[in-house]
């Protein structure tokens, strides 16, 4: 082995960090944007560009896409030379599949504004950018998976359980959802018709809310937490079993997506069944969690980053059992298409994903320079408003949503219809305000963080750790 | 120590908490003298308020005109009101001794009742605004209240349960995972019961 493999490849790790912040406050700037046209609609002043409908797309791309898998390569790939103790494999591949996925997050998200769009949920992205995804994506794969395969470590670390999840399922669910006859650069018609095509859609776009959103954060929660506490996970055995009940049940429920649509009952049913069963394996995860933390409260006093971990644990928590409850048939008749689904996806996206996400990079980066954090202070600030955003975001669609399905569905006794749609959606300006507000809140505490981080790592050069020596009660041949 | 809690304890809650807090770290309440002679009386605040308010205006939810719905359906809903009020105050203290092991709070359940009735005490009296059935209006007075609620919980729990801040931190927020989870419930339980022909009137 040469002397410089022996240290691990951070490099990589910091660059895909800051990516994922610069898209964090852009495409969270996106949401706020959209979210002001919803209160004010001239504001696209005519040009298509700044449309809702080009917009909101280029929210939930950046975000999941930009933001979010930047920071899930990140983490993946300090995670995993660390339970490994092996620098990573192909390092020159990893550093293609941070640089090329930051084109492809660049490239799609031009297109989108340009009007490209397959009309599929959270795969928006045309036919040239799926075939490109799907290139990093197994580029991303060959990089994580070599590196566990020449790891030192004999056991696999459960988050990399997680992490190995993401990168198989994410490549089938996005294979499959994007096979399209192309009939020219910027367009794609999809190979399914009519309800099939609906159904495979929502399999893609439910589970990559479970293995991206969920699987993936998990992996960053189960390596980061108990590194953030200094203590082992609270019950190692509960991860695994809930991992394996987690990746059984989450591939059943994209169908909650379509009650009462035309597809069959029986399929309607087997998605509400397997979504409710899915409440164990989450909260078997959040109590693990819970317990770990739990023991280490005396961290809390010297790091801020724990506090994002904590609460995000909470709304992860919410999340998953809100998630279930919305599925059952009788709930979902009244909360599908209103604004309350809006709120749920945001108490997952605000209050779990980019909570952890916060935490994970509050205790990354200084240590990833070798620095403290500029500002512990700012940290603090930083989770009062994200705290605040988040739950202002979530009140206030709680409001409109159910406003909005008792309103649609009243009738008088004649069975008539008791409200004109657009008076009911006219009457939803205040709670717009407040979602309005509390976006600029949440965006608010990630330009913080950005300069936050900013501060820390300006003029400093990765640290080098060294790869440790391997306790041979643990390593590969013991 | 002491079994009495003094008793303008709740007013000064609403301008002192941390001091409020202070005095009920040195008492040990009865849970039941606790119930009878502060928490029911919130408790109660809102129901009333609400059937006082929708029986003369009617819920505007925003649309033109106000949901008006009977007298004797109006009871049935304030009643419905003050149990889950009750239950959730309850079940919330409960819970939290319950935590408290985890924790290493104190135990004793009267005082958990206290500090839950004393957290959630601005919300009571800011209930008020059911006086004027108007959603956007509610909405703008009790936000702010629960994020006033939510601070009275963090700042609390440590004063009041004699943990360090830290410790408090981490029970505070397991209780407030509770609290949205018993939000969502509620509002997903509503939404069943209305789907089943419970409540107003919806063509599904």
């Amino acid at each position: 082995m040469t002397q410089s493999s022996n240290y691990y490849h951070d490099k990589i790790t910091l660059r895909l960090v800051q990516f994922s912040v610069i898209w964090a406050v852009l495409a969270m700037t996106a949401g706020v944007y959209i979210s002001a046209e919803l209160v004010w609609p001239t504001i696209d002043f005519g040009q298509f560009w700044l449309s809702f409908g080009r917009l909101r797309p280029l929210h939930t791309n950046g975000v999941i896409f930009g933001f979010g898998v930047s920071a899930l390569m990140a983490t993946a790939f300090y995670s995993v030379q660390r339970t490994s103790h092996v620098p990573l494999f192909a390092p020159r591949l990893a550093w293609f599949c941070c640089y090329a996925w930051q084109l492809i997050v660049l490239l799609g998200g031009l297109s989108l504004l340009a009007g490209w769009n397959s009309s599929k949920e959270y795969a928006e992205l045309e036919w040239p950018f799926d075939i490109a995804i799907a290139i990093v994506w197994v580029c991303f794969g060959i990089v994580f998976f070599g590196t566990i395969a020449t790891r030192k470590i004999k056991p696999i670390y459960i988050s990399n359980w997680f992490y190995g999840a993401l990168i198989i399922v994410i490549a089938m669910l996005h294979i499959v959802n994007s096979l399209a006859m192309p009939v020219s650069i910027d367009k794609s018609y999809s190979l399914y018709a009519g309800a099939q095509d609906a159904v495979v859609q929502w399999w893609y776009g439910h589970n990559a809310v479970g293995f991206l959103l969920t699987g993936g954060f998990l992996g960053m929660i189960y390596y980061f937490l108990p590194k953030h506490a200094e203590r082992p996970i609270w019950s190692y055995r509960l991860s695994v079993v809930a991992f394996w009940a987690f990746v059984y049940s989450y591939i059943w429920a994209g169908p909650h997506h379509l009650h009462y649509n035309s597809i069959p009952e029986w399929v309607q049913s087997l998605g509400m069944a397997m979504s409710v069963i899915l409440l164990a394996p989450s909260w078997a995860t959040m109590i693990n969690g819970i317990m770990t933390v739990s023991t280490a409260w005396e961290k809390l006093r010297s790091d801020p980053a724990l506090k994002f971990i904590v609460l995000s644990l909470a709304f992860y928590g919410l999340a998953t059992f809100e998630g279930p409850m919305m599925s059952i048939r009788s709930v979902n008749v009244i909360s599908h298409f209103t604004d309350w689904t809006i709120g749920h996806v945001h108490s997952g996206a605000l209050g779990w994903n980019a909570m952890v996400t916060y935490g994970t990079f509050y205790f990354m980066i200084p240590r990833l320079v070798d620095r403290e954090l500029y500002s512990v202070r700012l940290a603090n600030i930083h989770f009062w408003l994200a705290l605040a955003g988040t739950m202002l975001y979530v009140m206030a669609m709680w409001a409109a949503g159910v406003s909005q399905g008792l309103l649609w569905l009243s009738v008088d006794q004649i069975g008539e219809l008791s409200f004109d749609f657009k008076d009911i959606m006219a009457s939803m300006t205040p709670y717009y305000l407040l979602r309005l507000v509390a976006g600029l809140i949440f965006l608010g505490g990630t330009v913080l963080m950005a300069y936050n981080l900013y501060m820390t790592v300006r003029g400093r050069e990765t640290a080098r750790v060294t790869v440790p020596a391997v306790d041979p009660a643990y390593g590969v041949g013991a | 120590m002491s079994s009495k809690i003094d008793s303008y304890l709740l007013i000064r809650a609403l301008y002192q908490p941390l001091n409020a807090f202070e005095q009920l770290s040195r008492v040990d309440p009865s849970p039941a003298g606790v119930m009878f002679r502060y928490s029911l009386w919130l408790v109660i605040l809102p129901p009333l308020f609400s059937l006082i308010g929708a029986s003369n205006f009617g819920w505007r939810l925003g649309a033109a005109e106000p949901l008006r719905m009977t007298l004797g359906s109006l009871l049935i809903v304030s009643a419905g009101y003050l149990l889950v009020l009750l239950f959730g105050l309850v079940s919330t203290a409960i819970i939290s001794r319950w935590m408290a092991t985890t924790y290493g709070a104190n135990t004793s359940i009267g005082r958990h009742m206290a500090l839950m009735t004393i957290v959630g005490a601005p919300l009571a009296f800011a209930s008020v605004a059911h006086l004027f059935p108007d959603v956007f209006i509610n909405v703008l007075v009790l936000i702010p209240t629960m994020i006033w609620s939510m601070y009275l919980l963090y700042k609390g729990i440590p004063i009041a349960l004699e943990i360090p801040p830290e410790r408090g931190m981490l029970m505070a927020s397991s209780l407030v995972g509770w609290l949205l989870v018993a939000a969502v419930s509620l509002l997903g339980i509503s939404m069943a019961l209305w789907t089943m022909g419970f409540g107003p009137l919806l063509g599904v």
